[in-house]
């Protein structure tokens, strides 16, 4: 069990910290989130709606969620299929998206790579991958599992002005992580630790 | 009952070489029945092959057109002017294909009710060289971890707000091809990492193994591996000599 006896309202606009001990249970909290996995008990609702009524693919519409591993959630051939794909399935392309997928290239960085195939790319650059095609949908809601965990000090950066940008536009993020470091850098972040199957809010004022 | 995994081994190898050789769908359908019976002595999960078995019903339907289709024969159940669709023939061939998959499955739940390595034992005394052996084990222990990774990559498509089932067949057919090359590069980046694990832990550093288990054939194994024998030369005896019961015309 991952939780028990506690609410909590992750509210847009908003950067929370998730962290805890490892096996915490804040991927599967991640999980359950994007219904991924089923909760024993107990409820999740999305703006008063209950949860268990909006399917998977729904609620990624309106939530992004990055996997712990980024090497899972990558698997068209090129750089630039990855993004493209969505829409082509989906019968959506049009070019105003081929617009969007080139400004997203550039601003992650992968314009010179989006003939690449993402297999041979490292841990890093596919979790910069897995960003820009998270951002070229208008989710309200991240949830992002060790975002940084295989990004160098550029990406970092990036990473954190990513996140600055997405909150001050009135996304919310949970990003789980046990990076302190890196997310020191964002200012106003609300620390949350899953500890004892509880939810601890850990009140600190500006940086920290 | 506890029996010898090279008992098992034999069993196994007798009862799946036996359903090829079955001359018609009486022949299949007692392998089929002794399969039940040796997996309801060992306390195996039977119903979980009976659940696998549900898998196959859309490609028993595609047997029994192709059969009904391609083989001349039989009573024509369902047809236009000359050309028929469904024949007994074809549900005859369709239902042995049906039968032969459930002693393969039944077989292969023998094989889950001894502990893997104690099975590698089995193989290694047979003379299956430890190398063979060892592979084979790995092989069985990746399925799990290939299937976990594609359902891992399909909860990714999810992620990106794609409901699979409401995709299109041609659609849906891009889609798995798109999965396959990852999945598949993946597994071979982990068994490289496993063969360079194995490598620096000293696997083959030694000629000679030495093992922890040892095997031995008690009095039960001798008389299930001979009742086992026995069977299966009667089986063959009346296979051959006695002949079919079911006439294809």
């Amino acid at each position: 069990m991952v939780l028990e006896d506690t609410s909590y309202i992750f509210e847009g606009g908003n950067i929370y910290f998730l962290e805890g001990k490892n096996g915490a249970g804040k991927t599967t909290l991640g999980k359950i989130i994007m219904g991924l996995l089923e909760p024993n008990s107990g409820s999740l609702l999305f703006d008063e709606e209950d949860a268990a009524k909006i399917k998977p693919a729904d609620r990624a519409k309106k939530i992004g969620y990055i996997f712990q591993n980024p090497a899972l959630q990558i698997f068209a051939p090129t750089v630039y299929d990855e993004l493209a794909f969505p829409y082509e399935i989906m019968g959506l392309m049009d070019e105003s998206i081929r617009e969007k997928i080139e400004e997203s290239l550039k601003k992650f960085n992968l314009l010179e790579a989006k003939d690449r195939s993402p297999l041979t790319m490292s841990y890093g650059e596919m979790q910069r991958l897995a960003l820009a095609g998270i951002s070229l949908r208008d989710v309200e809601f991240l949830i992002l599992d060790e975002p940084s965990s295989a990004l160098d000090d550029d990406g970092r950066k990036f990473l954190v002005s990513f996140l600055k940008d997405f909150s001050s536009n009135g996304g919310g993020i949970i990003l789980i992580s046990h990076d302190e470091d890196t997310l020191s850098n964002i200012e106003n972040i609300k620390e949350l630790r899953l500890d004892d199957k509880k939810i601890i809010s850990i009140e600190k004022s500006g940086k920290y | 009952m506890k029996i010898d995994p090279r008992v098992k081994l034999i069993y196994i190898l007798l009862l799946t070489s036996l359903a090829i050789l079955a001359k018609d769908i009486i022949y299949i359908s007692t392998i089929v029945l002794v399969s039940i019976v040796v997996n309801i002595c060992l306390k195996t999960d039977i119903i979980k092959a009976i659940k696998r078995i549900s898998f196959y019903v859309s490609f028993i339907i595609f047997i029994t057109l192709v059969q009904s289709m391609a083989v001349k024969g039989g009573t024509p159940l369902i047809y236009i002017g000359t050309f028929v669709f469904v024949s007994t023939t074809g549900i005859i061939f369709a239902v042995e294909f049906l039968l032969r998959m459930l002693v393969i499955i039944l077989s292969g739940i023998i094989a889950t009710s001894t502990d893997g390595r104690e099975m590698a034992d089995g193989m290694q005394k047979m003379g299956i060289p430890y190398e063979f052996v060892f592979m084979s084990g790995i092989a069985l222990r990746f399925f799990p971890i290939f299937s976990d990774e594609f359902r891992a990559r399909l909860n990714a498509i999810t992620m990106r707000g794609i409901n699979i089932k409401k995709l299109p067949f041609r659609k849906k057919i891009k889609l798995y091809v798109y999965l396959l090359a990852p999945t598949i590069s993946g597994c071979i980046l982990r068994s490289e990492q496993l063969a360079v694990s194995i490598e620096a832990r000293g696997f083959r550093a030694l000629e000679h193994r030495t093992m922890f288990r040892e095997l031995k054939m008690r009095p039960i194994d001798w008389v299930v591996l001979v009742i086992g024998l026995v069977l299966a030369g009667g089986f063959l005896f009346c296979n051959y000599y006695i002949g079919s019961f079911v006439a294809i015309a």
